[in-house]
């Protein structure tokens, strides 16, 4: 598989021509394996001469971004091809990045990581040693933000994260508290914004303070696990945790059955989007119905919407961008809504929340560059990111001020699915805005199950 | 209460196992080729659907009015053309070619409709269920998969015992050479039985996709249930493969009951554990179904 892997390098093929005797194909193959030896030597080479000296006249910024464009994740990576084109397009990015009084190209290159992690750490290391990136973008998920974050620190690229909690970011790459990554930063937020966003909401419904947990055995499923109690027991809600299943689990029985027994009125989760489509049909062919449910990491974009139909509605979760908050780029001045507006104009798809997540990926990192005295000094261009201070398209970011050094907290908003008015069958309106008040709210908060 | 709701899931849950072995049984059994493709074809199945279905009804349940058909002319020729030649060079060459066959399958499918994750809608079935009490409910979609997977198992089992092409069937089988002496077509009749088999694996994707979602590669974690029930039951035996099934789902749901981090675990050691004390499963087949 190629497919997607870089735009804009393409690999030259040895051609055979019309006849290929056996022989051709030995000496093709041959040759094929020797340039690739070769190419390993450079590779080994440029990587450790890289610090050392790097102002050798390139004029090109190169900068990857990696993404989980197919495979379960997919969702999640929607718009991220048009908020490429669209930052490549933008005068900023097109007329060159300055840096002192220099004036440097910028080359995007993208990659997918198939929702694999193997993969995702695979492409962290094809872009760092082909194409020599000078940062390293990622997002969506510690699937894939986690792998690439973690070659990127041991080989010194410059990495910004998103679309990931960050404790899953920080604790699940063996971080401590106190640890700090030198070139690895992320904006984003966390299990306290969860609480913030949810509780809120869980309050204004009447409830018997009873909350089913469904965590799954994997990276955000154990964040979570430990995360959620302290949050709930100040505000004397009590957890009903459905157990550590495996991503994949094809039945939810025991689970369900759980939360009926314990009558839990509130349901909270951070499963994989297929496994949350499994449960949620079986929770309704059983009669499990949660006055308030309210996910994470699930039912975040329209087409997971879609495929569940109307068991949507007035399901409640969190989004870190919607069109209707009072944010601009600070590139180019384009506003929250134009740049909703403008994807559903040139793709005919609704709005998804990672047009904000990934255009500000792109802001973080001119804002670096422009900041940093050579743009391919790594250890500069990172001290840059840690102390990254500035308001866009996802409001206001300060990377130095976060729960832990280099880690910029976003403040969500609360949401619901609604049956669409419009052109899509479903919106989704921001209800709750306890956590940032700057978000205008849009609809009332409805029980999910009255 | 909890017990029996479990016991009831599980059971509902070994229909759909079932209906996948089904093909896998058939086609040892009769044909006697391990087809290691059997996840990727029941995958196939549900992409088939996914790329006409919008042209024909949104509800995917028409699926199974065109898809079980082509999947039959498609084993048909299969048989007549690859499987044929691989099965006359011993068994280890069609393994060799299934296994090629769900690599090739696996990545066309990437090609063609990228890894994205697919499910077939079948509307508000999907979701509604007779409540026995609060309890215990047992889901129509659930408990149709049961319903088919014991149609089509009866329905093949039928033909094999009452129809003049069953008796050719099981010459075939039993005898090839015989058989041919005795002037059956016997690559003709392969064909046939090939067809029959590629037909519950049409039926067994389409139910997978309305159950779950589907993505290219996800046929080799159903390979894995389809062949740990054929063991099960006994290799050959369709009922034995009914039987199979339903405990690998009771082992599932059982599991996740006592504890849920084990409901993935369990069916694999019962698996081990029949392997283990009765390789030839629960109902060896004395004749080929």
């Amino acid at each position: 598989m190629t497919a997607g892997t870089t735009d804009d390098t393409p690999t030259p093929q040895p051609d055979f021509g019309p006849v290929l005797s056996r022989r051709t194909l030995l000496r093709g193959a041959g040759a094929g394996a020797t340039a690739l030896g070769a190419g390993w030597l450079l590779d080994a080479c440029s990587s450790g001469l890289k610090g050392g000296s790097s102002g050798s006249g390139k004029k090109t910024i190169t900068i990857g971004f990696v993404s989980p464009q197919t495979g379960p994740l997919a969702g999640f990576a929607l718009s991220d091809n048009y908020v490429v084109d669209t930052i490549r397009k933008s005068s900023a990015f097109s007329k060159g990045i300055k840096v002192g009084s220099k004036t440097y190209d910028v080359n995007i290159v993208v990659a997918d990581s198939q929702s694999d992690p193997n993969r995702a750490s695979q492409v962290a290391k094809q872009l760092i040693t082909s194409n020599k990136v000078d940062m390293i973008l990622v997002t969506s998920t510690p699937e894939v933000t986690n792998p690439v974050a973690s070659v990127c620190e041991s080989q010194g690229v410059p990495c910004v994260s998103t679309v990931v909690p960050w404790e899953s970011w920080y604790f699940g790459r063996g971080a401590k508290q106190g640890t700090t990554f030198q070139y690895t930063t992320m904006f984003f937020f966390g299990l306290a914004e969860f609480g913030k966003t949810f509780i809120p909401m869980w309050d204004r419904i009447p409830n018997n303070k009873k909350v089913a947990e469904m965590f799954p055995n994997d990276a955000d499923g154990t964040a979570f696990r430990q995360g959620w109690p302290p949050l709930l027991q100040p505000k004397g809600y009590t957890g009903v945790d459905g157990g550590a299943y495996a991503d994949g689990t094809t039945d939810y029985t025991a689970m369900i059955s759980k939360f009926k027994s314990e009558q839990c009125e509130i349901y909270v989760n951070g499963p994989l989007p297929p496994d949350f489509n499994v449960f949620w049909k079986q929770a309704a062919q059983q009669g499990f119905k949660p006055k308030l449910a309210t996910v994470a990491k699930v039912l975040l974009f329209p087409a997971d919407v879609v495929a569940l139909g109307d068991l949507v509605i007035n399901i409640a979760t969190d989004a870190w961008w919607t069109p209707t908050m009072p944010y601009k780029s600070s590139i180019d001045g384009t506003t929250a809504q134009q740049l909703g507006d403008n994807f559903t104009q040139a793709t005919g798809k609704q709005w998804v929340q990672s047009l904000g997540s990934t255009y500000s990926l792109f802001e973080v990192a001119y804002n670096a560059f422009t900041k940093a005295s050579d743009p391919h000094d790594a250890k500069d261009v990172a001290d840059k990111l840690r102390t990254m201070n500035y308001t866009g398209m996802c409001g206001a970011l300060n990377f130095g001020g976060g729960p832990v050094p280099g880690v910029g907290i976003m403040k969500p908003a609360g949401v619901q699915w609604k049956k669409g008015t419009g052109k899509f069958p479903y919106d989704l309106k921001i209800v709750d805005n306890s956590a940032n008040p700057d978000a205008p709210i849009e609809g009332d908060l409805e029980p999910t199950n009255a | 209460m909890n017990w029996i709701n479990a016991i009831a899931q599980g059971l509902l849950l070994g229909g759909l196992y079932a209906l996948f072995a089904c093909g896998l049984s058939l086609l040892f059994g009769v044909v006697g080729i391990i087809n290691l493709a059997h996840g990727d074809l029941a995958v196939l199945g549900g992409y088939v659907a996914v790329a006409i279905l919008p042209s024909v009804h949104t509800n995917a349940l028409w699926a199974l009015l065109f898809v079980p058909p082509i999947f039959g002319a498609f084993g048909y020729v299969s048989q007549r053309t690859l499987l044929q030649r691989s099965l006359e060079n011993g068994p280890l060459t069609t393994l060799l070619v299934t296994f090629g066959l769900s690599v090739v399958l696996q990545n066309a499918l990437l090609e063609g409709f990228s890894a994205d994750s697919h499910s077939l809608s079948i509307g508000k079935l999907a979701t509604q269920a007779l409540r026995i009490n609060s309890q215990l409910s047992i889901s129509y979609l659930r408990f149709g998969i049961l319903v088919v997977a014991v149609v089509v198992l009866a329905g093949v089992q039928l033909l094999l015992a009452r129809t003049s092409v069953g008796r050719q069937i099981r010459a075939v089988a039993d005898d090839n050479e015989a058989a041919a002496i005795s002037g059956v077509n016997t690559r003709h009749i392969a064909g046939i039985a090939t067809g029959i088999a590629f037909v519950t694996v049409a039926i067994a994707g389409l139910a997978n996709g309305m159950y779950s979602q589907f993505t290219p590669t996800s046929g080799s974690s159903l390979l894995l249930f389809a062949f740990e029930a054929v063991i099960i039951g006994g290799l050959g035996s369709l009922w034995g493969t009914l039987a199979g099934g339903c405990v690998l789902g009771l082992a599932g749901t059982i599991g996740a009951q006592i504890d849920s981090t084990m409901g993935t675990l369990i069916p694999h050691l019962v698996f081990l554990a029949v392997l283990a004390v009765r390789p030839s499963g629960f109902f060896p087949a004395r004749a080929p179904a």
